[in-house]
């Protein structure tokens, strides 16, 4: 009896204080959020108004008469079905390809013995240390050797270049991390490398993936410099470049310009919140106990 | 059919050797468990024979067959591992069925297989469960039930039972001896409990720094220790050694650690005057009325169907287990009997067994 109201007392001691720190936190993390929210209202509430609207009121103002218009006409402005279709094949391309090249250079990087192992990852490693502008003028000759300035692998191979590295990286950590049973498990269940690579590591890297497949999107669809080097042909550009030449080549129309901004970085949103929910942790709970 | 043979099995990592030659027969049907302390390369042999480690020296064949080079799905094995290894994002038949779906059986097969392993484990109401969703004890089982499935010729266990309860240990153990009566499947089984292993093995293997010291049946090696350190290891409370000497011209007095003299029923010939290492379980010795061996009480532990005492008798401690009940407070004196006891002596420089 007394050893129950004591810790009742204690907990009525204890609960304001704790109370105060997550108050705190919430009102930080709102702070942060709204911080962060702020540029994006900014940037759709513009890109509704008409350009003397954006003039006339303030830049949080909701805009009063909402002028869609402004995206048709961004849209042709932009010459968008030329960026965004190309934007569309290269991403489409690239991220798919090189996650999936990543993760098979990553599980043989973690999980099969062979000699140089060590060396090939630290090359690896290397890769993921240089910045690419340091790179883009010899990329460029490179590329122009090759004959492949103004087309798709002409981007699309140096984009894997550059993005494989780091995820092989952060990937065969990850994989290294995978209890050794659960493959031992799977070999004496008759499966090949490739069997576990797909059915058992790539099942359970599903977090992992969904993470570096986000974060190489939105890289990829919003890559500007190495476009801009290697795509000259205005045919070939993608949406980065035609946003860019929105800016400089018409008179200052604010509300288009916001307006091709947010077609630009719409499908970045859809994607994350298509594999956001991938987000799970603790896949591999239940498979050991350690 | 399905024996296995482990013929001057060797294993080094790098220069570091682990195993130094290891022979071992297993008879078709039989359940054998090495025990040994931890580091002495039970999983390792375990391993090998399962073919997820190579082999430095020596042969392993599976029905007379080598299979030193072979893949270890094509040695026709099943292993359930320590943390069971369960394939997390499948469902609990999914993961029994893993391997027959490789196999390429076709969809009513895995079934069938599946669902008679789970009627064997008692798994049908978890089959469309994940890992996740399961307790420890129901994991093991869908751990076992992956090997059943697949019908091996042998089934490899490396330390099951040890991520369990206490109660559910015992549990296990039992299913485990029943499931083997059951389907009389050849299993090498790995633990360092010395309990299971003579509670459940037909035959058992010490091991002891890569090396075997003692393979016997259970009782044999209970009865028949070769060494000091298999005596040691079997048995719970573990055997007493006390330092003796052997006394008279045929040998038949023990001197026990300065203490006193007890005949011994065989006498050792030619040993007067040897240092011995002197081996007594715990309930070999009794409590004499008067003319036994004085000693002093230390502890008493009663554990209800037993009484657990920690005598000194002369300089060294040792544990009495008595099948009744005593009343005795530390501090008091009694006298040992070791009347039909049963004397392990051994040489105290080999700490091998002395021959008569
Ligand atoms: N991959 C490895 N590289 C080097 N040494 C190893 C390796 N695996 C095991 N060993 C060594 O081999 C010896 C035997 O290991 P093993 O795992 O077979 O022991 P064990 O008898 O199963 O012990 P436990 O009861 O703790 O599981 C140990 O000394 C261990 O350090
Ligand atoms: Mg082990």
């Amino acid at each position: 009896m007394t050893m129950m109201s004591a810790s009742i007392h204690a907990n009525t001691l204890e609960k304001p204080q704790r109370d105060w720190v997550l108050v705190a936190l919430w009102a930080t993390l709102a702070l942060v959020a709204l911080i962060w929210v702020a540029p994006f209202v900014f940037i759709v509430f513009t890109s509704l108004k008409s350009n003397a609207a954006v003039m006339s009121s303030s830049a949080f103002a909701p805009p009063v008469d909402p002028k869609f218009a402004n995206y048709s006409g961004a849209w042709d402005r932009g010459r968008f079905n030329t960026t965004f279709f190309n934007s569309v094949i290269i991403t489409a391309i690239k991220v798919p390809l090189g996650l999936f090249i990543s993760a098979m250079a990553a599980y043989a990087l973690a999980k099969i013995e062979f000699a140089g192992r060590k060396m090939l990852l630290l090359a690896i490693l290397f890769g993921t240390m240089i910045p690419f502008q340091v790179m883009l003028a010899p990329l460029f000759t490179l590329v122009n050797g090759l004959h492949l300035i103004d087309t798709y692998p002409g981007v699309i191979l140096p984009y894997l270049a550059f993005g494989i590295p780091y995820q092989v990286f952060i990937l065969q950590s990850f994989f290294r991390g995978i209890p050794k049973e659960l493959s031992e498990a799977a070999r004496i269940d008759g499966a090949s490398h490739f069997v576990i690579f797909r059915r058992i590591f790539l099942p359970v890297s599903l977090p992992v993936l969904a993470a570096l497949l986000i974060l190489d999107f939105v890289s990829t669809w919003n890559e500007f410099a190495m476009a801009l080097v290697l795509l000259q042909d205005r045919d070939m550009w993608t949406l980065p470049l035609g946003l860019s030449a929105f800016q400089g080549q018409f008179s200052r129309d604010y509300g288009q310009l916001n307006a091709a901004i947010v077609m630009t970085v719409l499908p970045a949103a859809i994607v994350y919140l298509i594999f956001q929910r991938y987000f799970v942790s603790g896949l591999t709970s239940g498979a050991v106990k350690g | 059919m399905s024996t296995v043979q482990i013929r001057d099995v060797r294993k080094s990592y790098g220069a570091h050797p682990v195993l130094h030659g290891v022979d071992i027969d297993i008879a078709d049907g039989e359940f054998v468990i090495l025990v040994g302390p931890s580091g002495c390369g039970k999983s390792t042999l375990l391993r090998m024979v399962a073919g997820l480690e190579s082999i430095t020296g020596g042969t392993i064949s599976i029905d007379e067959r080598v299979v030193n080079g072979l893949e270890p799905k094509d040695r026709d094995i099943a292993m359930v591992f320590q943390n069971y290894a369960l394939y997390p994002q499948m469902t609990v038949a999914q993961n029994m069925g893993f391997a027959l779906e490789l196999a390429g059986a076709r969809k009513e097969e895995i079934k069938r297989k599946v669902d008679h392993a789970a009627g064997i484990l008692g798994l049908e109401p978890l089959l469309q469960r994940k890992p996740a969703q399961l307790s420890g004890g129901q994991r093991q089982r869908v751990a076992m039930g992956r090997a059943i499935v697949r019908d091996p010729k042998v089934f490899l266990f490396d330390e099951p039972l040890s991520n369990l309860d206490a109660k559910l240990r015992v549990k296990m153990r039992a299913e485990i001896k029943a499931l083997h009566q059951r389907l009389k499947t050849t299993i090498v089984y790995v633990t360092h409990d010395q309990i299971e292993a003579m509670t459940m093995a037909d035959k058992i293997v010490v091991m002891q720094g890569g090396h075997i010291e003692q393979i016997g049946t259970p009782l044999e090696l209970y009865d028949h220790p070769k060494n000091v350190f298999v005596a040691g290891f079997l048995g719970s409370p573990a055997m007493n050694f006390l330092d003796g000497v052997i006394i008279g011209e045929d040998g038949s007095f023990l001197e026990l650690g300065g203490a006193g003299r007890v005949p011994l029923a065989n006498g050792y010939r030619n040993a007067d005057g040897k240092s011995v290492i002197v081996g007594v379980r715990p309930e070999d010795i009794g409590i004499a009325e008067a003319n036994g061996i004085p000693a002093e009480v230390i502890v008493v532990e009663p554990t209800g169907s037993e009484t657990h005492l920690a005598v000194r008798l002369g300089g060294q401690e040792i544990i009495v287990v008595l099948r009744s009940r005593v009343s005795l407070a530390p501090g008091e004196q009694v006298h040992l009997s070791f009347e039909g006891a049963r004397f392990h002596v051994f040489d105290k420089e080999t700490q091998e067994r002395l021959q008569r």
